[in-house]
C-alpha cells in the first residue's frame, strides 16, 4: 500500500483556499500512485480558530467543499481534518477526522481528547467525541485518532482491541521545548515518536503520524511526521518545521508477520481489560 | 538553560518570514541601538528575509550613548542592511523643555515612546513590518516601556532569556564587543541593566527560570540556593508588570466583549 503524507500548512480560517491546496497535494499524489493520502488535524480550516470553529463547522453530507473531496476520493482515500457540525444534534461542533473512499464517507472520528490547559482551549470551543472505532476500507482495518487521542494510550487500545491493523493519527501539533542541545527536533516530537514506536511494536500495527507545519499566533507546529511498521520500525519521518510531501510504500502483509512473531494480538483478553475498568470506574465514580 | 541553537535559529528565521508574509509585508524595520538584543535580532532577520528586506533605524538622543551608535553602525555595515540615523534630541528636548524634569525614567519612557512612533511613522511609509526586540527576561520583569520598546508587529525574541539571546549571538557570530558589553537601557550615562536591577542576568535568569519554565513556588527556589530577598523581589517584579503582557480590560456589560468571549486568532484568514 503507498501512503502519502502531506506535511502542509493550511491558511488559517480560509477553507477555500485549503480546498484547493487539498486538491493539489491529491493530485500530486494521484500522480505518484499512492492509495491514500493523509492530511494533517483541521487540515481543512486551520487549527487556532477559537470563534471561527463553529462559524465554519460543516455536515461533511452537505458541505460542497466535501463535494469536491468525495469526488477526488473516487481514484486515492482520503484522510483530513475538519470542524463538523452534528447533523442530529445543532450547535454541538467537532474536530474531527474523515477517512473517505470511493466517493464515500467511510468513517468519521470526533476528537475524544480535547487538550484544554496551557497553550491550548480546545474544550471551549469544541464538544469532546464519544468513541474509537475502528472500520474497513477494503485493504486494511483502520482506526483514525486526532492528535491528542494519540497521547492516551487506551485510545490506541481500542483500535488494536477492534482489530486495526492501520492507526493514523492526524495532528496539529506545536514544537516546544530547545534544551536538549543535541536532539535533532523539540522535546514534544520526541514525545510522539516515543508513543508511535511503541503503539506499532505492541500492537503489531502500521502507525501513521501526519503532523503540520506553519506558524499560529506564535505557535510554530513540529511537522516530523512519521510511519512505523507493525514491528516497530521507522519507516519515515519527515523533516521538521518544513512543509513535505512523501509516498512511502507500507507492506501490509508485516501485519501478519509481526502478529506471528508477537502473539501480543492472539493472546489479548480485551474483556479482562474491560471488566477491570469497568470494577476501577464503579469504584472511583460511587457516591 | 541550553537550547539547541541551530532549531532555534531554524524556528525564529521562519517565524520572521511567515509572519510578515501573513501581515502584508516583505521587509520589516527594527530600532537598531547596537546592543545585544537588537544586533541579534538584525541577524536573525537578515537571515529569514535577506539584508535588503531590513530596514535599521538608529535613533540616538544626544551623546547618551556613543558607543551604542558606534556598534549599531557596524553591525549595519557587516550585515549590509539599509538603515538610517534620526537624532531625537530636538523633539525630546522641546518636550521637556516644556514640562521640566529631573527624572530619568520619564526621560527614558518619553525616549522609548519617541523611537516607537518614529519606527511606526517609517514602517507605513516603508510598508515594513516592525519587529520587537523584547527577551523573555524583559517581558516577565516588566523591564521595558508600555507602548514603547514594547510596542511592534512580531516579537521573533520574546520566549529567549537574555543569556539565551547572549548565547544566540555567539551561534549567529555578532562582533564580539557587542556580546561581552554590560546591557544598558541607554537611560543615562553609565546605566547598566543590571545595575539598575540589582542582579545579574545570569542569576536572574536561572531564578526566572526555575519560577517560569520549571513551575518552582518561591520557597523551592529559595531552597535550591537563592537569596530570600532576591527571589522575593522577582516575584513582586513579575506581578506589578501584568499590565504590561495584556491588552488593558474592557468593562463588560454585553453579551459579547472584545476580550472576552470575541474571540479570533491573530493571524486569521492568513
Amino acid at each position: 500500500m503507498k501512503i502519502a503524507l502531506a506535511q502542509i500548512s493550511p491558511v488559517l480560517g480560509n477553507p477555500e483556499r485549503n480546498l484547493k491546496l487539498h486538491l493539489d497535494y491529491i493530485k500530486k499524489a494521484v500522480s505518484r500512485k499512492a492509495d491514500l493520502v493523509v492530511f494533517p488535524e483541521l487540515s481543512l480550516t486551520g487549527y487556532t480558530l477559537k470563534d471561527l470553529a463553529a462559524e465554519l463547522a460543516v455536515n461533511p453530507r452537505k458541505s460542497p467543499t466535501f463535494k469536491k473531496l468525495l469526488e477526488a476520493s473516487r481514484t486515492i482515500d482520503l484522510v483530513l481534518g475538519f470542524v463538523e457540525e452534528a447533523a442530529d444534534d445543532p450547535g454541538l461542533v467537532y474536530n474531527a477526522a474523515a477517512y473517505l473512499s470511493r466517493g464515500r464517507i467511510l468513517h468519521i472520528h470526533r476528537k475524544v481528547f480535547l487538550p484544554t490547559s496551557g497553550m491550548f482551549e480546545e474544550g471551549r470551543f469544541f464538544a469532546a467525541g464519544r468513541q474509537f472505532r475502528p472500520f474497513d476500507t477494503g485493504r486494511v482495518r483502520t482506526g483514525l485518532l486526532v492528535c491528542r487521542d494519540f497521547l492516551h494510550y487506551g485510545s490506541s487500545y481500542c483500535h488494536f482491541a477492534g482489530g486495526a491493523g492501520l492507526i493514523i493519527t492526524i495532528s496539529a501539533a506545536p514544537g516546544r521545548g530547545v534544551d536538549e542541545p543535541r536532539s535533532p527536533g523539540f522535546q514534544t516530537s520526541r514525545m510522539w515518536e516515543l508513543m508511535g514506536e511503541a503503539v506499532s511494536f505492541f500492537s503489531s500495527a502500521v502507525v501513521v503520524y501526519c503532523n503540520r507545519v506553519g506558524y499560529e499566533d506564535g505557535a510554530v507546529f513540529a511537522g516530523g511526521s512519521f510511519i512505523y511498521s507493525p514491528f516497530g520500525k521507522l519507516i519515515t519521518r519527515l523533516p521538521y518545521l518544513e512543509e513535505k510531501f512523501e509516498v512511502i510504500e507500507v507492506d501490509l502483509a508485516e501485519i501478519g508477520r509481526a502478529r506471528k512473531s508477537w502473539p501480543f494480538r492472539r493472546d489479548e483478553r480485551p474483556e479482562v481489560i474491560w471488566q477491570s475498568l469497568e470494577k476501577i470506574i464503579r469504584e472511583n465514580h460511587e457516591d | 538553560m541550553k537550547i539547541n541553537l541551530p532549531l532555534v535559529v531554524k524556528t525564529l528565521t521562519g517565524f520572521i518570514r511567515e509572519e510578515t508574509r501573513k501581515a502584508g509585508f516583505d521587509r520589516v524595520i527594527l530600532g537598531l541601538s547596537g546592543g545585544l538584543d537588537s544586533t541579534v535580532c538584525t541577524y536573525l532577520a537578515v537571515r529569514a528575509l535577506g539584508p535588503r528586506k531590513v530596514l535599521a533605524l538608529i535613533m540616538p538622543y544626544r551623546d547618551l550613548d556613543r558607543e551604542g551608535v558606534a556598534h549599531a553602525r557596524k553591525v549595519a555595515r557587516l550585515l549590509k542592511v539599509r538603515f538610517r540615523e534620526i537624532d531625537i534630541s530636538p523633539q525630546i528636548d522641546a518636550y521637556f523643555a516644556a514640562f521640566p524634569t529631573d527624572n530619568q525614567v520619564l526621560k527614558g519612557n518619553k525616549m522609548a515612546r519617541e523611537r516607537m512612533s518614529i519606527l511606526y511613522d517609517f514602517s507605513a511609509r516603508e510598508k515594513a513590518l516592525i519587529l520587537g526586540t523584547s527577551n523573555k527576561t524583559e517581558l516577565l520583569i516588566g523591564y521595558g516601556t508600555i507602548h514603547g520598546d514594547m510596542a511592534c508587529g512580531i516579537n521573533p525574541m520574546g520566549d529567549l532569556y537574555k543569556t539565551q539571546v547572549r548565547e544566540l549571538g555567539r551561534h549567529l557570530k555578532i562582533p564580539k564587543e557587542i556580546l561581552v558589553k554590560k546591557p544598558t537601557a541607554g537611560l543615562w550615562p553609565g546605566q547598566t541593566d543590571e545595575g539598575e536591577i540589582g542582579l545579574s542576568y545570569e542569576e536572574l535568569d536561572l531564578i526566572l527560570y526555575l519560577l517560569v519554565d520549571r513551575r518552582q513556588k518561591p520557597d523551592e527556589v529559595v531552597a535550591a540556593g537563592f537569596e530570600r530577598k532576591k527571589v522575593r523581589r522577582i516575584v513582586e517584579m513579575i506581578t506589578r508588570s501584568e499590565f504590561k503582557r495584556k491588552m488593558p480590560p474592557i468593562a463588560k456589560i454585553s453579551g459579547r466583549t472584545v476580550g472576552h468571549d470575541f474571540l479570533y486568532p491573530y493571524d486569521w484568514g492568513k
